[in-house]
């Protein structure tokens, strides 16, 4: 068998996982079903590391269907992996399997008849999201996207008893749904102009063109269904209200992986169809993409703080990190990219586990209101511990790889931006510390119970439903075990030198727009650029040690604070008040809960990106 | 955010979208040009692979991964729907009344059902020759077995439709078109590449592996519709909310 016939079977694998679990599930017994769920998963994690393994430093590429190119062109669909993609798709795999594990008992009881539909729902999820990351072709990777969404809207609203489930799965759906209508809309200005659909094809057929009003708009519509899933600033308003209230298992994928997907795809859309000499030019991309990543991030970061609802806390955590992420890409060096992807394979385990944490407090306390359930978490100090050290993965402890992914990030932005060293310093303090607040509350019981600062709507996250049944039976093993590996895996991501290695070259080649049309056209030519250099650094180490003091002494000002007395305590907490007052009551009122609000935000977004990027 | 402000938003970011897309508009081929990359060779490979209905030879070879990854969708929505409209421990059911229905209507409905019934057998099966296909067929398949509902009342057809049975077929077709791809590859070729004779040009038979996917689809897509339809008028007709008591409802 060839290396590259795994491509397609990392998409079919759990496609007939689906059907299998759909048909066996209506006569196995629960635990059967659960162990088919987990045999499929774990099939497909083997097929995407053996790919990993047998695709090197290169590219795998498979014609679907033998439609080989002739004379340069083929009317088929290419599938093409480099380690950048391939290696999302092995993460996505890995995540799938651990949530499948995790939910072993997580559900009380699956639809009556239709006990194999949550693992088959989980299943189809990841076909969706393996094909989005190793087609070559765009229409493809519309397709996949879409399938993505489907599965998502409907994971989402997976608790019907609740109305809010319902209500953040319906938002989650329509404004991803209007997104992916604008990237099609895009796909067909350029197959209109092209005649082709495979990235590097279009790439190549653009060079012919002048830049003109057609390919930037086709640009823009294309990149907004990417930005919306991405959840980038003003796209991201689906994003806290469906992750706060998918059931959990569900929150890990899609924060974890699905999200970075969007990122994903923007820079491989840029990368293969836009980078080309007559394409968006870099300076204009960077300047614009790289504001985009620093307004979300910031956003994120400030809306994360505010949170008490856990789970609409992680979400928002989220949303800053993502805006690192584009940040981070959207350099288009070498450098960036390969700290992203080291960044983006760290967060997604730690944010992963925290998530899964959340879930055990769910699970006993019925609750994920960081007020509500003070000092209530001292009955589980496992959980609290990786509560903990996930808060601080989040806030870059090192060696998480967290940690390294930041450092390497921040040093490639050292040349272009050599302040946003400060911006992901920050981002990651905030997020890191509103986690490490929540978890000296819940799990230590520190400090005074909290006061309510802010007048207006706030979501408590208290009055959940368990989303299991039985409050008293003991907390499941695998959901402690999970989270803990997930944890490891992030340390892992830091510790190991091999891996950060072949990320820096898979970020080469993901770069070089010459090589991936060369692969696809099947002869292999090695990418002209430097191999980046992503070991720990001095400088990286100090900056993430900062970020992490950082976000351990903003956790304990805020839960010590009020209850100081220091001379000129009281002048400083009303200058915060009045600060609170004025940028982040604003910032929250924006965060509405109306779709009609969404909507608009959408649309503006895509006529600022419309002006920004004809100007 | 008040309505007004919303809706001038909306309408001011709008105009620029509008403005955007028209000056792209100015950029495309114009309008009834003969020559289109894609077109020609698209034409051309569907003549070598012997499938007169070039669509169906875009949608089932060469370009079938789209259509693999198309009716997953169809096949997670129907899982979705099962999923997001099964009975909430809140919800009462009552049985459905039955419904009145004039004895033409009866008439025109058992005469029309099978009529329909085959025609979308046809589409299926004709799918690499005349247009239509199994989504197309599909449809029709299902659609057909609606007009009991239609011209008898929902008992009948509930009757009539073995939703065990037809859940199973929905992922079976889904699942064997997947299958079916693999063949290519235990054939030494790629993924989704034909491997049965092509047979002769415009004779039922032709087109390889395209009349076998056709089928395939076809199965999914009758029966997944069939499946979808029956959660959503069973919560039209069986459930009532709480508050509402009575037997009502019905055919």
């Amino acid at each position: 068998m060839r290396t590259a016939d795994l491509l397609p079977l990392a998409v079919a694998v759990p496609l007939l996982g689906a059907v299998a679990l759909v048909i066996g599930g209506r006569w196995l017994p629960r635990v059967a079903t659960d162990a088919l769920a987990t045999v499929w998963a774990a099939m497909d994690v083997a097929d995407l590391a053996w790919l990993w393994a047998g695709t090197g430093d290169g590219h795998s590429v498979s014609w679907l269907g033998g439609w080989y190119p002739r004379r340069g062109e083929s009317v088929g669909i290419v599938l093409a992996g480099d380690r950048i993609g391939i290696g999302l798709a092995l993460l996505t795999a890995t995540l799938v399997l651990a949530v499948i594990v995790y939910s072993w008992r997580y559900f009380e009881e699956p639809p009556a008849q239709h006990a194999g539909t949550f693992p088959a729902l989980i299943l189809l999820f990841e076909a969706g999201m393996c094909g989005f990351a190793l087609t070559g072709d765009l229409f493809d990777a519309f397709v996949f996207f879409e399938l993505m969404g489907a599965v998502a809207y409907a994971l989402t609203g997976y608790r019907i008893e609740d109305p809010r489930p319902v209500q953040g799965a319906l938002i989650f759906g329509i404004v991803n749904s209007i997104g992916a209508y604008c990237s099609l809309l895009g796909i067909g200005l350029l197959y209109a102009r092209t005649g082709e659909l495979g990235l590097a094809q279009i790439g190549s057929a653009l060079q012919t063109h002048r830049a003109d009003a057609l390919e930037v708009v086709a640009f823009v519509f294309v990149m907004t269904g990417l930005l919306v899933k991405a959840a980038v600033v003003p796209f991201h308003f689906w994003l806290p209200d469906a992750h706060s209230v998918a059931p959990t298992p569900v929150c890990m994928l899609l924060s974890g992986v699905m999200v970075e997907l969007g990122v994903y795809g923007a820079a491989r859309v840029y990368w293969t169809v836009f980078s080309g000499p007559h394409g968006i030019p870099h300076p204009h991309l960077r300047t614009a993409f790289v504001a985009a990543g620093v307004l979300t991030a910031l956003v994120g970061a400030v809306m994360c703080w505010q949170q008490r609802h856990l789970k609409r806390m992680l979400a928002f955590s989220t949303v800053g990190h993502v805006g690192l992420f584009l940040a981070g890409m959207a350099l288009l060096t070498p450098a960036g990219t390969a700290g992203v992807a080291l960044y983006v394979a760290a967060h997604a385990g730690v944010k992963a586990a925290l998530f899964g944490t959340t879930g055990v407090l769910l699970d006993r306390h019925g609750s994920v209101d960081e007020h509500g359930l003070h000092g209530r978490g001292r009955d589980l100090p496992l959980a609290g511990a990786m509560f903990t050290l996930g808060g601080l993965a989040l806030a870059g402890l090192p060696p998480f790889g967290t940690a390294l992914g930041k450092a390497v990030t921040e040093h490639a932005a050292e040349g272009r931006f050599p302040w946003l060293s400060a911006v992901f310093v920050v981002v990651s303090a905030a997020t890191g510390g509103a986690v490490l607040r929540a978890a000296a509350r819940i799990f230590g019981g520190a400090g005074p119970r909290p006061q309510e600062h802010y007048a207006g709507p706030e979501t408590t996250g208290s009055g959940e439903e368990p989303e299991i049944r039985d409050p008293q039976r003991r907390i499941p093993a695998p959901m402690l075990a999970v989270p803990a590996i997930l944890l490891c895996t992030s340390l892992a991501v830091g510790v190991l030198p091999a891996l950060a290695g072949s990320l820096a070259r898979a970020a080469r080649q993901f770069t070089d727009r010459t090589a991936y049309a060369a692969a696809v056209q099947g002869h292999a030519i090695a990418p002209a650029a430097a191999v980046p250099d992503v070991g720990w650094s001095t400088e990286g180490v100090a900056l993430a040690l900062a970020s992490t003091v950082l976000a351990a002494l903003l956790a304990a000002a805020a839960i010590w604070g009020p209850a100081l007395a220091w001379r000129g305590m009281g002048t400083a907490r009303a200058a915060l008040r009045a600060a609170g007052r004025s940028v982040v009551l604003p910032l929250r009122r924006l965060h509405s809960g109306h779709l009609g609000d969404y909507v608009s935000w959408l649309v503006v977004g895509v006529a600022l990106l419309l002006l920004v990027m004809a100007a | 955010m008040s309505r007004t402000a919303r809706i001038r938003l909306f309408w001011a970011a709008a105009v620029v979208f509008a403005v955007a897309y028209a000056a792209a508009c100015t950029g495309l081929p114009r309008f009834g040009t003969l020559a289109h990359p894609y077109a020609t060779r698209a034409v051309a490979a569907a003549l070598h692979q012997r499938t007169a209905n070039v669509v169906s030879s875009v949608n089932f070879d060469q370009r079938a991964f789209d259509t693999l990854g198309e009716e997953s969708i169809l096949f997670a929505a129907v899982l979705g729907t099962i999923v997001l409209l099964r009975h909430a421990r809140d919800e009462r059911t009552g049985r459905p009344r039955p419904g009145r229905v004039l004895p033409s209507t009866r008439l025109l409905g058992m005469v029309l059902l099978p009529v329909t019934l085959l025609t979308g057998v046809y589409i299926v099966a004709h799918g690499q020759l005349s247009p239509g296909g199994g989504f197309q067929g599909g449809v029709i398949l299902a659609t057909g077995l609606h007009l009991a509902y239609v011209a008898a009342d929902y008992r009948v057809l509930k009757r009539i439709r073995p939703l065990a049975f037809l859940d199973a077929a929905d992922a079976a077709g889904a699942g064997a078109f997947a299958a079916l791809g693999l063949a290519g590859l235990v054939a030494g070729g790629a993924y989704l590449q034909n491997v049965l004779p092509l047979g002769t040009f415009g004779q039922l038979s032709s087109g390889g592996l395209v009349p076998v996917v056709n089928a395939a689809v076809g199965v999914e897509v009758g029966a997944g519709v069939i499946v979808l339809l029956a959660f959503f008028l069973d919560q039209a007709v069986e459930v009532r909310s709480p508050e509402e008591h009575g037997t009502g409802g019905g055919g």
